[in-house]
């Protein structure tokens, strides 16, 4: 049966949202297969896909669980496709470094906003967890990346964060590199205080918030 | 500074009974930071009955709350079920390695032998120095974790929050091992004389739906809470983050006091199941108690004061979560002061004169 691409872009979208790792994969290497862009095919299926699954988690019909498996399904598609994307294409992604501050190791948070920041087109480096305050910055200048996201789910960690505004102060690279925060304990107001650019409350908002960070200029 | 009247056992055997008290029982609900009240760092309560002890008794003796407990963190029943845990020098231990790794290895864990096991038997220690000192004065209780939150910590989070869509027979599996360990630690509590309360953070409809929650935590749960029943004692019930869809749930799984994170509505609450169980909460540990100031608190606790103070069924004035290791001795006394000034029966007119006037 021939399919048109947008057929099998919202195969592929329904697919994820399904949490159907093995379809991905399929229709992925149709994909491939018939020569279409894995660029395209990345933002208007698996991404497409991944957003909607983060709708229906904001509207209480999915949850973790479901979240997870639909992100294994999208990452199953994303291994296929990222081979054949153009080098041009990821060159103009904007970066993001992205980690769970020093003393805390928990990071099921930060890999959820890993994954929708990346569904939102940016390069996504993940220093992982447990992470000094240096680390994110010298990362950061080194990619030439234009945000730095930091979650915590502890309160004993929270200080890290500001520790990584102040060393992007301190530097002068505050214009350049903006600083998104999140976490349990993490609010709008603790942001505020620390000179954080930008607080999120969950991980679509995390993306849609780097999104506007970098559509509005600011970066 | 206001003094109390009663000691809390007087105050909470009055409240039960609907007879007079000097004011609502009140509790913060402090955590590992007892230690700061003795100094010491974190770390040093691995395996140390004594210190925890220690800790708990001068932090109560310090601001005189109603219940101590004894709870380090989320891990010491997967610990004695074989996994490694970090303790970091002074912050709360986190889970570092679980038990087993694969479902096909599920056979292998056995339910922990709490006289013997990982760092259980100090924490019993701790349970038996707690309660012959405070006993005759507080209510002194033994924190569990819950069977549902345990059994992630048994395979690894992220791979048992999969398992609940992928495989549900092996969800069921390492519940049913993880609820003997359970039973075991809540008995060996009971036995002591201490009132086992439960945290079931994994149970929150922030992780899991409510339909998840029916089907893999609620069977588990009022086994547990059944076992406590019969064993003559009341428990008190933490889900950390969303619950108002399970709260109805929550009841049913036999809980006599529902304790609510910050981020649920104590006044909801109250109008849907106050009529059926007693509840506590819901001050912000974090952006309040952690991070705001004295006037902050007194405003929060009187928020909540005037949510639930006439919920049917009782109201235990509480943060929505254990309190973070450095929150201020100042925030944790204000929280007791707004409880004493307040008194009893709160007084609604009274309650909002004070929520519009400044300290």
């Amino acid at each position: 049966m021939v399919q048109t691409k947008e057929q099998l872009f919202r195969a592929l979208s329904d697919a994820v949202v399904e949490m159907e790792e093995e379809k991905t994969v399929t229709i992925s290497n149709a994909i491939i297969e018939a020569g279409i862009d894995a660029y395209e095919a990345i933002e208007k299926g698996l991404a497409d896909g991944m957003n909607r699954a983060g709708q229906l988690y904001e509207e209480e019909e999915y949850f973790i669980p479901e979240l997870l498996i639909c992100s294994d399904a999208m990452y199953a598609g994303l291994d296929i496709l990222k081979l054949h994307l153009k080098s041009n294409e990821a060159g103009i992604k904007n970066i993001v470094v992205i980690g769970v501050v020093e003393g805390d190791t928990h990071d099921i948070g930060k890999n959820l906003v890993k994954i929708m920041i990346e569904t939102a087109g940016f390069e996504v480096i993940d220093l992982g967890r447990d992470i000094p305050p240096q680390d994110f910055v010298e990362k950061a200048k080194e990619v030439n990346a234009k945000i730095i996201a930091l979650s915590t789910l502890m309160t004993t960690s929270m200080e890290g964060m500001r520790e990584v505004v102040a060393l992007l102060k301190k530097e002068k690279l505050q214009d350049r590199i903006k600083v998104i925060v999140g976490g349990g304990p993490i609010s709008q107001g603790f942001a505020n205080r620390i000179g954080a650019d930008g607080y999120a409350a969950n991980a679509s908002d995390a993306a849609k918030l780097a999104l506007k960070l970098i559509a509005g200029g600011v970066v | 500074m206001l003094l109390d009247k009663m000691t809390p056992l007087e105050r909470m055997a009055a409240y039960n009974k609907g007879e007079a008290i000097d004011r609502l029982p009140c509790n913060p609900n402090i955590a590992n930071g007892a230690s700061r009240v003795i100094g010491c760092k974190i770390s040093e309560f691995k395996g140390n009955g004594k210190l925890i002890a220690k800790a708990q008794i001068e932090a109560y003796r310090k601001f005189g709350y109603d219940g101590v407990r004894i709870f380090t963190d989320l891990y010491v029943q997967a610990e004695a079920m074989g996994a490694t845990v970090h303790y970091p020098l002074d912050d709360t231990a986190n889970l570092e390695t679980p038990p087993i790794k694969d479902v096909s290895e599920i056979d292998q864990l056995q339910p922990a032998d709490p006289n013997k096991d990982g760092h259980l038997p100090a924490h019993l220690e701790a349970a038996k120095i707690l309660i012959d000192e405070l006993g005759q004065e507080v209510s002194c209780a033994g924190g569990i974790v819950g069977p549902f939150t345990n059994a992630f910590f048994l395979i690894g989070i992220e791979k048992m929050t999969k398992l609940i869509i992928k495989n549900p027979e092996a969800v069921h599996k390492l519940c049913e091992v993880s609820l003997e360990t359970c039973i075991r630690y809540a008995d060996a509590f009971i036995k002591l004389g201490l009132a086992p309360t439960i945290s079931e953070p994994m149970s929150s409809t922030t992780m899991i739906s409510p339909k998840q929650f029916r089907e893999f935590s609620f069977p588990y749960l009022k086994r547990l809470i059944d076992f406590i029943h019969q064993r003559g004692k009341a428990v008190t019930l933490h889900v950390c983050g969303k619950t108002e869809n399970i709260w109805v749930d929550m009841v049913a799984s036999g809980a006599n006091c529902l304790s609510i994170d910050n981020v649920a509505s104590l006044s909801r609450c109250k109008n849907k199941v106050g009529d059926q169980v007693r509840i506590m909460g819901n001050v912000d540990p974090s952006s309040v108690m952690y991070d705001g100031t004295v006037q902050e608190v007194r405003q929060a606790t009187l928020e909540c004061v005037k949510q639930a103070y006439d919920n049917p069924k009782g109201y235990i004035i509480c943060s929505g979560c254990s309190l973070p290791i450095d929150t201020p001795f100042a925030n944790i006394q204000a929280m007791m002061d707004t409880a004493r000034e307040i008194g009893y029966p709160v007084n609604i007119e009274a309650l909002e004169h004070m929520k519009s006037s400044t300290l």
